[in-house]
């Protein structure tokens, strides 16, 4: 498997205390990482790193066939991945404007904006939902128009934040549902999630984040054997 | 009473005839208002942003000095640049004592403060998923800073609105600055302020009674919008 991305020597500290000291963490394309840990182990931190969203102490980055500091890699990494709050937000909007909302930095011509969203629309059966405030959405499908709003920029890597969190089972069935979907269509997707049971048969790796570091890799969780490595250094 | 009941009724007889000093010192009040407002809005809102969203050095000594900022009298503001702009101050070359000009700076440094605190608090109290969220969807700084205005936009508005009636209602800044000459500097305070002095009572009523239908007027259209904003979410 051909690595996307690689992060190094990823640290954040907080007040002198270490909340992140990761040595390696190369994710492979299209595949799927579980990614678990307790609560305050920094999976969010992480994810927010990887998104660009937050800058951490040190951090190198491999990206096509770059080497590069966070910040360097800012602008790359902020086009490519998508990062997903546990709870997505959405814009104070219709759904439909909500999924064209990152079009306009592609240019895209009202016309064919207004296609792409359709299609996506329905490619998430939310077609119905098009014209509904966005902010009147159950959390499930609140869930289901952030990833459609995720998956028509095309990205390369989809950060989810714990996505089923807090739904009835119909709704955590949709979601699964089109996680497998943008799998299948090749994009590379780290879930962080407490609720192993839901998507762990789409995940290809399972790991643990614990104490700030990946300390531990489980092989692919369809498999009940689990292998401890007990090392920082990882492939997803 | 009775002087007041016929005050009031020649109150409403200028207003409705269309009396030209009347509706001179209306528009003049409204145009340096408007424009002090318009000025100060938009860098306000940036700075307001800046101190909710970002960790800087002095950060919490600024607000804490947009705070007080808040609540200098206006005619500590109005002293302060009548020093700077009269003949013998530094700023005297530009020659804005005594104009509409200058009314509009004080009433820009009137209103900063309170614009800056009230949308901090707005900003402060933003959820910081919306920010998070238009830029990882690839949003520039400047987009999602106008997709964050857009989501606190009931606050923002009532910030601007706030700061609008601070000034437009002032007299202290606009006494010391403009001078309260009759076609040049006088506004609706100012002239309240005189005509009563003057035994005046009509003129002065009816420029009050501008001022409180706008004032109504503005809480109303505030409170209609907010009310829109509730139900949505």
């Amino acid at each position: 498997m051909s690595s996307l991305i690689s992060f190094k020597a990823i640290t954040v500290s907080l007040s002198g205390k270490s909340i992140l000291n990761i040595d390696q963490l190369d994710v492979l394309a299209h595949q799927c990482t579980l990614l678990t840990g307790r609560n305050g182990s920094g999976k969010t931190t992480l994810f927010k790193i990887m998104a660009g969203l937050l800058k951490p102490n040190s951090a190198e980055i491999h990206y096509q066939g770059l080497e590069m500091t966070w910040k360097q890699a800012k602008p790359y990494i902020q086009k490519d991945i998508i990062y997903l709050h546990q709870q997505p937000y959405l814009f104070d909007a219709s759904v439909a404007d909500n999924i064209a909302y990152g079009l306009h930095r592609l240019g895209e011509n009202k016309a064919s904006a207004h296609k792409k969203v359709m299609q996506a629309l329905d490619w998430a059966d939310l077609s119905h939902l098009a014209h509904r405030p966005a902010k009147q959405l159950s959390g499930g499908e609140k869930q289901r128009v952030a990833l459609t709003r995720a998956r028509i920029l095309s990205p390369r890597l989809l950060l989810l934040d714990e996505p089923t969190a807090s739904m009835d089972t119909d709704a955590k069935q949709q979601t699964s549902l089109l996680l497998q979907r943008l799998k299948s269509e090749g994009v590379s997707i780290i879930i962080s999630s407490h609720e192993t049971h839901t998507v762990d048969h789409i995940a290809d790796r399972h790991l643990l984040l614990e104490r700030g570091r990946i300390e531990t890799l489980e092989r692919p969780t369809h498999s009940n054997k689990v292998t401890v490595l007990n090392t920082s250094k990882y492939s997803t | 009473m009775n002087d007041l009941s016929q005050a009031s009724a020649h109150a409403f007889q200028l207003l409705l005839s269309g009396n030209n000093d009347i509706w001179e010192i209306i528009s003049l009040s409204f145009g340096v208002s408007f424009s002090a407002i318009l000025i100060a809005t938009p860098l306000a809102l940036v700075i307001a942003f800046f101190l909710a969203f970002f960790s800087f050095p002095l950060r919490r000594a600024l607000i804490s000095l947009f705070n007080t900022f808040m609540s200098v009298p206006a005619v500590i503001i109005g002293l302060t640049l009548y020093l700077l702009l009269s003949r013998s101050g530094p700023l005297g070359d530009l020659r804005l004592l005594f104009t509409d000009k200058a009314m509009v700076i004080g009433q820009i440094l009137l209103s900063f403060p309170l614009l800056v605190a009230m949308a901090h608090a707005s900003f402060q109290a933003a959820d910081r998923r919306a920010w998070e969220t238009a830029i990882t969807l690839g949003a520039s700084p400047a987009r999602a800073f106008f997709t964050l205005m857009y989501e606190v936009r009931f606050g923002l508005i009532a910030a601007v609105v706030a700061g609008f009636g601070r000034v437009v209602a002032e007299i202290g800044c606009s006494m010391m600055v403009g001078g309260n000459i009759l076609h040049a500097t006088r506004n609706i305070p100012t002239a309240i302020a005189l005509e009563t002095s003057k035994g005046e009572f009509a003129q002065g009523i009816a420029l009050g009674m501008v001022l409180l239908v706008l004032s109504l007027s503005l809480n109303a259209g505030v409170s209609i919008f907010q009310g829109k904003g509730e139900l949505q979410t």
